[in-house]
């Protein structure tokens, strides 16, 4: 009796050496990637007011977006009726833009990738390549905090090491209900350089979720870009058609 | 004719030409200030002609040993297409068939290397920029270009470094980064996607020019193949042949051993108009030079030598009057400026010569100005370097044109009479 339970408890203790870090680095992960389409849903409609504020300029634009899984996505711009009609194209990690005025679909070369997308704080590769946090980082949780009430993990995300990431390290806050509080980035020294925060969690589409994002150079506080849903309607699926050249052309009305 | 009566007219010619140059010389210390004057003047004409000429030829040469090394060479073979579109699309495909080629037509001695080089992004958390990525094999790339002996930090690639890459300081600084960091780089693939990789700076180079330095990134070809999907490909093939640059008999013989409808074959001439019209300006250029400064000069000469001989007018008269012919005064007095001439040139040319050499140890340091400097392509240290022609033509010219511009006053002189000059007081 005593030898079972001996044995029974070296071999719980030693399933809990070899298996802690791992149990934990797998729960890093599957919370990251849980959390990654929680946020984008399988497919979803939505109405963004996109704002680009600098210290002596505003610029607001409405933004209609189609996303469907982690590859495809499909943005136009609504208003103002200047820019109406240019439209952006993602597939996998390659992007088309559309401009009307030209009526020309430009493939974004790599020369354009580090480019800022529509004159916001994104870049073109902040799109192309949002799921390089999924396949480019390794995750570990790096602590807790509670938040009215609600469990917050702190994720620390560093890319393996011949990833082509820019980054030095990703740092994010992610709720236990898998809803993206913010995501830090920094350089090599690990220094911050920008950060994405999350605001007014509230029902969009029968679930919980962040209304405003605001994207954020670190050292320039009066220099942002904010990401407003007027409207998010998650969607099971949405048609082939709609990811291809001709719709980007057609800029949807 | 007779022998006899030969030798005699010739002794008596040495005679007259021993007596010219002895009256000549001594003429002209009859007034030394004057002298000194219009030596001074012959002096810094030549001088100038010399030093300037040969700094101008410094900077071509500059110009043109700079453009060679920076991934130039004397030659280059591309895919045909590649110079109008340097796109991944028109790379060699196939680079063995031109290396057997090379093996069988070029010299011994000559060194070449096959290069990947496409257009890229470099990007770091903060910062990117264009960049010209060159996929080069270490060994034989550092016989052909500046970078082998160009690292300023850290160390040169090995073929062991699958993500190393070397780049330029003034890179470095504008990226704010240093050895050891990462360096993202994005270009299109051959499939056409965009391909990126992350490498690490394991060196630095220094070039001549900032734009080099910012332009230039060298990694290991193999990396550049995996980065790109281009199998062996390559963009260009660069080759160094011993000696002179120009081998117009190595050009053809590549030009009939290379399929013309599959490749193209450039000498440095052609890879660097820029510089090649730079050459063809200069010759020009020196010889306007050499017209200003022969005007100033020329007119100094005149103006003084035409004073020296109205005030000898009652010395010419007298020896006219003693049965000299005109002629003979002509001769005597361009004889005199032929004498100045040639001092003045002696010692412009061991002035000159002396501050060349003064200035070949360190040349003329031009980084203060670099960015204007490097506006025209110039490098940043300029060596005179002297060319024989340049100095033949300059003391030429101002020979010639000096004793031509002489026989005005001599003509002058000749024309005395006697009775002039007792009138002149």
């Amino acid at each position: 009796m005593l030898k079972q339970i001996t044995i029974t408890f070296w071999l719980a203790l030693l399933f809990i050496l070899f298996q802690s870090p791992n149990a934990q680095a797998v729960d890093a992960r599957s919370l990251v990637e849980d959390s990654f389409n929680y946020m984008r849903g399988k497919s979803s409609v939505a109405t963004v007011v996109m704002t680009v504020h600098r210290p002596d300029w505003e610029r607001k634009m409405t933004i209609k977006a189609w996303t469907r899984g982690r590859k495809n996505s499909l943005f136009y711009i609504d208003s103002p009726p200047k820019d109406h009609g240019n439209g952006t194209l993602k597939k996998g990690r390659e992007m088309w833009m559309y401009n009307p005025k030209i009526n020309r679909v430009i493939k974004v070369p790599p020369s354009m990738m580090s480019q800022s997308w529509m004159g916001s704080d994104f870049s073109n590769n902040d799109l192309a390549k949002s799921d390089s946090l999924l396949t480019d980082y390794t995750h570990s949780i790096i602590g807790t905090e509670s938040l009215n009430g609600k469990k917050v993990y702190l994720i620390k995300s560093m890319p393996k090491p011949d990833a082509p990431v820019v980054w030095g390290m990703q740092k994010l806050k992610i709720r236990e209900d898998l809803i993206w509080l913010s995501q830090e980035f920094f350089d090599e020294d690990l220094a911050p350089v920008k950060k994405m925060t999350t605001f007014e969690i509230q029902m969009l589409s029968g679930k919980l979720y962040p209304k405003v994002w605001r994207m954020r150079k670190v050292d320039e506080e009066n220099k942002y870009t904010e990401l407003n849903y007027t409207s998010l309607v998650f969607k099971s699926d949405l048609p082939d058609s709609l990811f291809t050249l001709t719709s980007l052309r057609k800029a949807r009305r | 004719m007779n022998r006899r009566a030969w030798n005699m007219s010739f002794i008596k010619f040495r005679h007259f030409f021993i007596m010219y140059l002895q009256l000549a010389w001594r003429n002209i210390w009859r007034n030394p200030r004057r002298t000194a004057v219009i030596l001074t003047a012959v002096i810094i004409g030549i001088w100038s002609m010399i030093l300037l000429g040969s700094l101008m030829r410094g900077i071509a040469v500059g110009m043109i040993e700079n453009g060679i090394s920076t991934l130039t060479g004397h030659l280059q073979i591309h895919h045909k297409g590649y110079r109008n579109d340097p796109a991944i699309e028109n790379s060699i495909t196939d680079p063995v068939v031109v290396e057997n080629a090379l093996r069988e037509v070029l010299p011994k001695g000559s060194s070449w290397t096959a290069r990947v080089r496409v257009s890229a992004v470099a990007s770091n958390a903060r910062h990117y920029s264009g960049v010209t990525l060159v996929g080069i094999d270490p060994v034989a790339e550092a016989k052909v270009s500046f970078i082998g002996t160009a690292i300023s930090q850290g160390r040169y690639l090995n073929p062991g470094d699958h993500n190393g890459i070397i780049v330029g300081e003034a890179l470095l600084e504008k990226f704010d980064t240093k050895l050891g960091r990462k360096l993202v780089l994005m270009s299109q693939d051959t499939h056409r996607e965009n391909a990126s990789r992350a490498f690490r700076i394991i060196g630095t180079f220094r070039a001549e020019m900032e734009a080099t330095e910012k332009q230039f990134v060298f990694v290991m070809r193999k990396a550049s193949h995996k980065m790109l999907r281009l199998g062996d490909g390559i963009s260009e093939i660069s080759i160094l042949l011993p000696g002179k640059p120009d081998n117009p008999e190595i050009y053809d013989r590549l030009m009939t051993a290379l399929p013309s409808e599959q490749f193209e074959v450039n000498t440095w001439r052609e890879l660097l108009p820029f510089q090649t019209a730079y050459l063809r300006i200069l010759d020009g250029f020196m010889w306007i030079w050499y017209f200003v400064v022969f005007v100033a000069m020329g007119f100094g000469i005149v103006n003084t030598t035409l004073m020296a001989v109205f005030e000898r007018m009652r010395e010419f008269g007298l020896l006219k009057a003693l049965g000299m012919k005109p002629w003979w005064i002509l001769r005597e007095v361009l004889t005199e400026s032929f004498l100045l001439l040639v001092t003045g040139m002696i010692i412009g040319n061991i002035l000159a010569f002396i501050c060349i050499y003064a200035l070949s140890g360190s040349g003329i340091d031009l980084s203060a100005l670099a960015a204007g400097a490097e506006y025209a392509g110039m490098t940043r240290v300029i060596y005179p370097a002297v060319a024989l022609k340049d100095i033949f033509v300059s003391n030429l010219v101002v020979l010639l044109l000096g004793i031509l511009v002489s026989t005005y006053p001599a003509v002058k002189a000749a024309r005395f009479t006697p009775v002039e000059a007792l009138a002149h007081t």
